[in-house]
């Protein structure tokens, strides 16, 4: 479709005054409508199905899950390790990002951000339901007791429970600090009630005055330094909980940076897969511009060409160490007779995201929102073939087995996305979702005479 | 300290550096002041609060604490229960490295909060003294706090600098 210069214009130009930004911002917080409703509701509807699931595995016994020798780590698993993945890309662009002075990020690392913290709940989710008997979660936490039990440090599995939970009370506090100056300007906008105590509570009486914002400016850049390292630990911390076994195909010192490139390409793919209804449904054309989906298509790419890099490496690996357990894992992946999860993670991780090359597909909306669908669906293929191609088949021949999804497993699966969509629409209309604090800072304040700092900083 | 008579001169600016030239003359005249603004610019602090944020060493003796701490409980606790492997050190330190690590990270990030909130002066949901909504919007402000033989002075000075509107309030 054609459009004169000023029309593009008017559409994508950014927000050029400070009011704007808040107008287009704050509109988005009125209130729901049917579609929000529909959305909500259908959330709730998929969360009850996966608790009816988890409440019958308890009532019903772990046997439920369908998971049974060799398979001791299967769907549950690979949702933990899925779900801390889509988590990733969030404290990337809202940590390192920032650091970097990408200012790409400002219009998504609010979402990118609050789908960093809901995601992590979910993931913080599966471990406890894969015990079978959640109550003993309590066990992994080392406090002291009357047998004088501690943890063992040593295991990958305990590592996991530290890096995990600083993971997600950082990202929940880098967040929520993120988020006071865009409540203090909700709560001075509110019309209801609700709203006027809901903000007024949660922006802690935030003013904005110079003091405020000198220490939060320094706050906020420390909390960046901070987070950024986590984007490196946790997810290779998850790794290891593979890396460190002796199971072919999983001891692998490739993982961490495999696991963490991985996490980032499923991640960014997450965003643009709720941004771009976002942007549609209350009209963020001028916030969320083509440049910002180029910048996150290129993302993809690079993110895309590390991932592919490490899948040859394991095949390259597993043939060159001359290990016979090695080299059958990896003839079985591809050739054995679960090919089909290896075959559709290599074309949607690593065949079709190729088209992004083409520079007219970087900023095509619809093929993006089909491509991140496909890159998620192959990021949970890729996790499933590691945790479940590897233990089926081991050393031995005679311990050999399959697996076979059970409904219960399926539905807890299915609620995990009703949760998650939960908490993400509930965010959406209740606080701002699109940083209005930082998406000022790049535009030029308003001055009377010319200043001699230009635009943004 | 400011005294229960003392009054607030309020000064709304629709440009930053009408605002910093008023803040300039107040802080000339060495009233106490604020200035609030819908965003964080260097120009600003350049002039009202050019040294750095202490924040930065709250950020780092939380961190030292925390990396000590994550070691710490590690080793104090296998030591305590000591699960032998061969010959290997009960305390391992590579393997602690996670849980000092995860733990620098933590107390860091808390110790920052907990700047924030002290340094910021914050929760403070009900303080609204000189605050203006339109500050979170689009507005600059100088709230100048002053005796009450002053306003006039004050007020003056602000209006001098290019203020859209002044009021006078109770109290800063």
């Amino acid at each position: 479709m054609e459009h004169t210069h000023s029309e593009h214009d008017s559409k994508h130009e950014p927000p050029v005054t400070y009011a704007e930004v808040n107008d287009t911002v704050l509109k988005m917080m009125e209130p729901p409508g049917t579609g929000w409703y529909l959305l909500f509701f259908s959330c709730i509807f998929l969360l009850s199905i996966g608790a009816a699931c988890w409440f019958y595995q308890m009532w019903s016994g772990f046997g439920e899950s369908g998971k049974s020798h060799p398979i001791g780590w299967g769907t549950y698993i690979t949702n933990f390790v899925f779900w801390v993945g889509i988590a990733h890309s969030g404290t990337l662009i809202s940590a390192v990002l920032y650091l970097f002075r990408a200012h790409f990020r400002q219009p998504i690392y609010r979402l990118a951000e609050a789908m960093t913290v809901f995601a992590v709940m979910t993931a913080g989710l599966f471990p406890i339901i894969h015990l079978g008997r959640p109550w003993y979660a309590l066990w992994l936490m080392p406090y002291p007791n009357e047998r004088a039990l501690w943890p063992n440090f040593r295991s990958p599995l305990l590592w996991d429970v530290f890096a995990v939970s600083t993971y997600f009370t950082i990202s929940a506090t880098f967040f929520f600090v993120g988020l006071i100056p865009d409540i203090a300007a909700a709560r001075d906008r509110a019309t209801t009630k609700f709203r006027k105590v809901l903000y007024g509570v949660t922006s802690l009486g935030w003013r904005g005055n110079h003091i405020q914002w000198k220490h939060y400016t320094a706050a906020y850049l420390i909390f960046a330094a901070f987070a950024t390292p986590l984007v490196v630990s946790v997810h290779s911390v998850v790794s290891w909980d593979f890396a460190m076994s002796i199971v072919p195909g999983w001891h692998a010192t490739i993982f961490p940076p495999y696991f963490v490139a991985g996490a980032i390409f499923s991640g960014v793919a997450m965003v643009v897969t709720l941004i771009i209804p976002l942007r549609k449904a209350f009209n963020l054309h001028r916030l969320v511009t083509p440049f910002h989906f180029d910048a996150m298509s290129k993302l993809i790419l690079v993110t895309s060409g590390v991932v592919t890099y490490s899948y040859v490496t394991e095949f390259y690996t597993a043939w060159f160490s001359n290990n016979p357990f090695e080299r059958f894992q990896f003839w079985f992946r591809p050739f054995g007779e679960f090919w089909l999860p290896f075959w559709g993670m290599t074309f949607c991780n690593c065949i079709f995201p190729q088209l992004l090359w083409i520079k007219s597909l970087r900023t095509n909306i619809a093929f993006l929102f089909i491509l991140s669908i496909f890159i998620n669906i192959g990021m949970w293929l890729e996790r499933f073939n590691i945790i479940f191609q590897s233990l089926s088949r081991e050393y031995i021949p005679a311990a050999w087995g399959g697996y076979n999804f059970s409904p219960v497993e399926i539905g807890i699966t299915v609620g995990a996305f009703g949760w998650f969509g939960m908490w993400m629409t509930l965010f959406i209309k209740f606080f701002p979702s699109v940083a209005i604090t930082e998406i000022k800072e790049v535009i030029p304040p308003p001055m009377r005479r010319a200043s001699s700092h230009g635009s943004g900083h | 300290m400011v005294d229960s008579s003392t009054r607030a001169v309020v000064g709304i600016f629709t440009y930053m550096d009408d605002a910093l030239e008023a803040v300039k003359k107040v802080k000339a005249a060495n009233h106490e002041y604020r200035m609030y603004s819908p965003v964080p610019r260097h120009e600003i602090e350049e002039v009202t609060y050019p040294e750095k944020s202490p924040v930065r060493i709250v950020a780092l003796a939380c961190a030292i604490t925390g990396c000590i701490a994550g070691f710490a409980l590690a080793i104090l606790c296998s030591l305590d229960w000591p699960m032998r492997t061969s010959a290997k050190n009960v305390a391992s330190i590579p393997a602690f490295f996670v849980p000092g690590y995860e733990w620098t990270i933590l107390f860091g990030g808390l110790g920052t909060l907990g700047a924030i909130f002290v340094f910021c002066k914050i929760p403070n949901v009900l303080r609204t003294a000189g605050y203006d909504p339109r500050f979170s919007h689009d507005k600059f402000g100088v709230v100048v706090a002053c005796a009450g033989n002053q306003v006039d002075d004050v007020k003056k000075r602000m209006m001098d600098s290019g203020a859209d509107e002044v009021d006078v309030r109770e109290s800063l």
